[in-house]
């Protein structure tokens, strides 16, 4: 079987973010740290745990980003997927899903995968459209947030379970090729292994720039970005974290929430 | 060709109409307030005459409903494929649906077939500069974009919770019309649902939730928390998404989109970022008190009262604190 992983880096958000002077984005500096977008980190640990049940299986890792994103490649190639494509592009900001989606899915469409598998949304952009996308552009069956799948016996047919609100399952079957968006906490994702890495620091990414590949029309455009606005009072309190304590203490009290 | 329209996708289950479709009207209207454009509301499914008309006397909107047999549960196939069609039909300028696992199954993908655009999760839309402004989260919720389309049709999934249906003003109820479709899905087989085993109702019912989110930092930092929920009676412990992923927690111990929905009346959110998925699950609760290191963290744009600290040291201070004062 053959199994495409789509990663995506996402920056450490824990971090104040600045805007840029114009307030058209994100100040260029804002992030220095990055990593796998966590929900990706299903996805590729998905791959390979078929790849452990399934010895014929081969993996394929594809990212579309700017130069540092092959650190993302090399860490699933860590986790054990077998070879790295890298879409680079020049672009540091706001990459529509759009066009993620449809390089991908030039990438992958004279590949014969069985099957597409990517992290149910990126946390940075929050689009969840990815996965979605490369399958309407490939003809392929979709299913997104799965929390649970299982090959069935004709090698052919997924039965998947995708999670819904309240923790409620829709249950359905696919025929592959198929493309799965996982949903977080679906397994729990290995660390790369020291040999794995080294293979992966040895071996090339297959590079491709994305410029070759056809562009899709730039339909939205995020023209401003701004701070949220507060719904509630937001009192901030101040002083020493005994200060803090002892004026949220008053303000339960007040509340009646404690004696 | 029909002069353009905006269509509203009605969100079903198990038989009932849900709340998020009337907010989904409410927010067509303020579309129509910006560009006049006729309002559809469209509903599919195997047994939709009695929901349409629902849905055409509490609206007042017109209603389109598709019956499509066997078509009991959502199945992203038959939706994506029907509404493709519709779509066209009625020369959809907006269509607007839910941003819940199904609009989210069903938009990214009419968006390819339809060379429309598909902007997700938008909170609010008002006019700027002359122009429609859609506006939508990034960073979980730390940033907030400003976008404008430039696309024939534009797919829009809203996240539920932020347009309020307002008290009806309408004469009388909207158009009905139903029409059939002999779809059949090729692709998928919809085998129906697996209600979730775990059971919420312990943080459901309690009047105090103390809830853990990444900021705890390690499984043992939340001895604390289970200390500070003993400070209140009739409380619990709740965590976010994350907590319950790494097996910290158990799943029915989780707050947000895809866990429980609670209105305690205190919410304790201690190391929680405050993504929507999470906050749509604890935005009603009675008053929210949110401690966190990161002062931009969205979490405190939903709070009452805001605590710049790290949860690790701050509340053991804060126990001690309330000690201290119990034995003045």
């Amino acid at each position: 079987m053959k199994i495409l992983v789509c990663v995506k880096q996402v920056p450490e958000s824990d971090v104040p973010i600045h805007f840029n002077d114009d307030g058209t984005w994100i100040q260029a500096d804002s992030f220095s740290e990055y990593k796998m977008n966590r929900l990706d980190e299903y996805a590729v640990e998905e791959a390979v745990g078929l790849k452990e049940v399934f010895s014929d299986t081969t993996i394929d890792v594809i990212s579309v980003g700017p130069d540092r994103s092959a650190d993302v490649i090399i860490r699933a190639i860590g986790m054990g997927a077998d070879h790295g494509i890298h879409l680079k592009t020049e672009i540091n900001g706001y990459l529509s899903p759009s066009f993620i989606a449809a390089w991908i899915a030039e990438y992958a469409c004279k590949k014969n995968y069985a099957l597409i598998l990517t992290g149910a949304v990126s946390e940075d952009h929050m689009n969840a459209q990815v996965g979605p996308r490369i399958a309407a552009h490939l003809d392929m069956p979709c299913a997104t947030g799965v929390i649970f799948k299982k090959l069935l016996s004709d090698n052919h047919t997924l039965y998947v379970e995708r999670e819904i609100e309240g923790g409620n399952r829709d249950m359905l079957e696919l025929k592959t090729p198929v493309v799965l968006t996982i949903q977080s906490g679906t397994n729990t994702p290995r660390y790369p292994s020291l040999s794995n890495l080294l293979r992966a620091n040895k071996q090339e990414l297959e590079i491709i720039d994305t410029r070759k590949l056809t562009q899709p029309e730039t339909v939205e455009t995020i023209f401003q970005v701004a701070y949220p606005v507060k719904s509630r009072a937001a009192e901030v309190l101040t002083g020493s974290p005994q200060e803090k304590a002892t004026k949220l203490l008053q303000i339960l009290r007040e509340k009646a929430f404690i004696e | 060709m029909m002069a353009k329209s905006i269509i509203v996708v009605a969100e079903h289950f198990e038989g009932q109409i849900k709340p998020v479709t009337y907010e989904l009207v409410a927010c067509a209207i303020t579309l129509q307030q910006i560009n006049p454009l006729p309002i559809k509301v469209i509903i599919l499914g195997d047994d939709v005459a009695g929901l349409a008309r629902e849905i055409a006397e509490i609206s007042g909107q017109d209603v389109l409903g598709v019956r499509v047999p066997h078509l009991i549960h959502y199945n992203g196939e038959t939706y994506r494929e029907l509404l493709a069609k519709l779509i066209i039909e009625y020369n959809a300028k907006f269509v607007l649906a839910a941003h819940t696992s199904q609009g989210l199954d069903f938009a990214p993908a009419l968006a390819v077939a339809l060379h429309a655009d598909c902007i997700s999760e938008v909170e609010n839309i008002f006019k700027k500069n002359g122009r429609i402004c859609f506006a939508r989260p990034l960073y979980g919720g730390k940033v907030v974009a400003q976008i404008n389309s430039e696309a024939d049709t534009s797919i829009l999934t809203i996240q539920p919770g932020m347009f309020k249906p307002k008290e009806t003003d309408f004469q009388r109820p909207g158009k009905i019309e139903i029409k059939s479709s002999g779809f059949h899905p090729h692709q998928s087989k919809t085998l129906g649902l697996k209600h979730a085993d775990a059971d919420t109702s312990g943080i459901a019912e309690a009047k105090v939730i103390v809830a853990a989110g990444r900021g705890i930092g390690e499984e043992e930092k939340l001895d604390a928390i289970y200390q500070l929920a003993t400070l209140f009676p009739r409380s619990a412990v709740a965590g976010s998404r994350i907590i319950c992923d790494m097996g910290w927690l158990e799943y029915k111990c989780q707050v947000g989109t895809t866990g429980a929905t609670v209105t305690p009346d205190l919410y304790f959110a201690c190391g929680i970022s405050g993504a929507v998925q999470h906050v749509s699950g604890m935005r009603g609760s009675g008053f929210i008190v949110a401690i966190n290191t990161d002062p931009a963290a969205a979490i405190f744009q939903v709070a009452d009262i805001c605590v710049v600290e790290d949860l690790k040291t701050f509340i053991p201070v804060l126990i001690e604190e309330y000690m201290k004062s119990k034995s003045e």
